[in-house]
């Protein structure tokens, strides 16, 4: 129990993505956050979804006033003039932005100027809601956080999607250590999966990063390392459906190279879709639902930085 | 440090400690070859279907080299040679996990006699690892002959089948007698025939196909 009180003395930016839209990122990330504000923490939630946001909508509040894009546009200069507080006791929100293109596709000194706010304001938590795809944004918003997690569903194209974002997410990262422009062409060109170079995995990569510059591709692995995305399947309706994130382990512990944690899994069930329905949150409307137990199980298993065993299926 | 898929070793390969017991090794490999089946969906787009196959190869061979204690051994020496091995090596008796095992059911302890009186697989001469992976060619139905044959080409007692299946050796044997009268009803027989065949590496679904047909024709003119 100390353990847990020393875990959530410091602030921490957790960032939900997967790749693909409609899998359940926001409403697991409002319900992650009302989870946390019973925990009596005090939790920020971000729309980062530039482009489709709909968290409010998760929480049952309408379109607010003040948006993201009040912020970036610079029509509210301070990030605390855009939080908005939700009728649950410690929970606030940044609702996403609202207006078309300009806003979706935030410039350099945009982003950076949100995430260096975002740094300075007094939450336990703050969880970054993350839009579909892989563009850059999304991906440097999931690099940004102390704990990046991906949501996916069990269904290839969902698997598919979240394979990409991590590679993606990987190689970004990558780009972002390396100095020398030779090698972030080389980790360009790597990116495209029918390279002529014949480098498919990251080991590849680093080989041939290492024939290059040998040090920079000692750093590489040193990141490998460091990158421990976790993992969430969301709408398992079978026991195989919640293997599907031992064996997505197992694939990126020997494809990657990297230490995915799976985090745990939420089960299907029609009161998700009757809650968003309703527009009231899952955690409230339905609190002993099976869907809203996993939810906390996450959250419990966030909080004592555990996760899910194989043995406990066998 | 980052290895290729195809440089790790067996430990590795199936996500064990370089200490794992029998058991453990047997249920590494029953989760670890769901993992890389063919069509797997956790799979879906990070493996070609040739790359899904290579692996899961290389898995059949992890599981056959490392549940055989002897083989065990020689590859543990293999690795410690090549500097492989990152844990320090168990005492020789550590391997002998028996003592884990559970307790004989009663219908075990009737046939133990008989069971201790089997060469044990270490003092067994072994056959080549390369022979015991696929199905041979000769092998056109999977009669009670034909899997004692298989069994016997693998260098396995009914103790190890036993051991490591957990169906009680009585049932085995009568599997291998094809003694349909004792059998247990059709789901039972099944059940073990099953377990039986993953243990050989068969595919359970054939083995059972093929013996429930001739444990049907038995027992058809009786139902009648």
């Amino acid at each position: 129990m100390i353990e847990i009180q020393d875990a959530l003395r410091k602030k921490e930016i957790w960032a939900i993505g997967g790749g693909k839209g409609g899998i359940g990122k926001s409403l697991i990330t409002g319900n992650i956050g009302i989870h946390l504000a019973r925990l009596k923490k005090k939790v920020l939630l971000v729309d980062a979804d530039l482009g489709g946001a709909n968290l409010h909508t998760t929480l049952g509040i309408g379109v607010p006033e003040m948006t993201l894009s009040d912020f970036l546009n610079r029509r509210a200069e301070n990030i605390q003039d855009v939080i908005i507080k939700t009728s649950i006791p410690n929970l606030s929100l940044i609702s996403g932005a609202q207006d078309f293109l300009d806003a979706a596709n935030p410039n350099f000194a945009q982003k950076t100027r949100l995430l260096r706010h975002l740094e300075t304001l007094d939450a336990d938590y703050i969880l970054l809601d993350l839009g579909a795809g892989t563009s850059f944004n999304i991906l440097d918003f999931f690099l940004f956080s102390d704990h990046g997690i991906l949501v996916v569903l069990p269904e290839p194209t969902a698997i598919e999607n979240a394979y990409r974002f991590i590679k993606s997410a990987f190689y970004r990262r990558f780009k972002k250590v390396v100095a020398s422009q030779n090698i972030k062409d080389l980790i360009d060109a790597a990116m495209d999966q029918k390279n002529t170079m014949g480098i498919r995995t990251p080991y590849d990569l680093i080989e041939r990063v290492k024939q290059m510059e040998r040090e920079v591709g000692e750093i590489l692995e040193l990141e490998v390392l460091k990158f421990r995305p976790k993992l969430i399947v969301n709408q398992v309706r079978t026991k195989n459906d919640i293997q599907i994130g031992f064996s997505m382990k197992s694939a990126c512990q020997k494809y990657f190279g990297i230490n995915v944690e799976y985090l745990g899994y939420v089960e299907y069930d029609d009161c998700v879709w009757q809650s968003i329905r309703s527009k009231r949150p899952l955690a409230i409307e339905y609190p002993y639902s099976r869907p809203s137990r996993c939810i906390e199980r996450i959250v419990h298993n966030l909080l004592r930085k555990e996760q899910l065993t194989a043995s406990m299926l066998y | 440090m980052m290895k290729k898929i195809e440089d790790l070793n067996y430990y590795e390969l199936l996500e064990i400690s370089p200490t794992a017991s029998s058991q453990d090794i047997h249920k590494a490999y029953e989760r670890i070859r769901r993992v890389y089946e063919p069509n797997s969906v956790a799979l879906y787009s990070l493996f070609s279907s040739e790359e899904t196959a290579a692996i899961h190869q290389r898995i059949e061979d992890a599981y056959r080299t490392l549940v055989y204690e002897d083989n065990r051994k020689r590859y543990d020496a293999l690795l410690r040679l090549q500097n492989d091995l990152p844990e320090p090596l168990p005492a020789p008796s550590n391997y002998d996990r028996r003592q884990d095992q559970p307790a004989l059911s009663p219908s075990d302890k009737r046939s133990l006699n008989e069971a201790e009186a089997l060469p044990s697989p270490v003092e067994e001469p072994q056959k080549t690892r390369e022979e015991a992976a696929p199905v041979p060619q000769f092998i056109a139905e999977f009669s009670g002959a034909a899997i004692k044959m298989l069994r016997e080409q693998r260098g396995l007692s009914l103790r190890n089948i036993a051991d490591i299946s957990k169906v009680g050796i009585r049932y085995l044997e009568l599997i291998e007698e094809e003694n349909f009268q004792k059998l247990p009803v059709r789901a039972y027989t099944r059940g073990f025939l099953q377990l039986y065949a993953k243990v050989l590496g068969c595919d359970p679904q054939r083995v059972c196909d093929d013996y429930l047909k001739r444990f049907d024709a038995a027992r058809e003119p009786k139902t009648k």
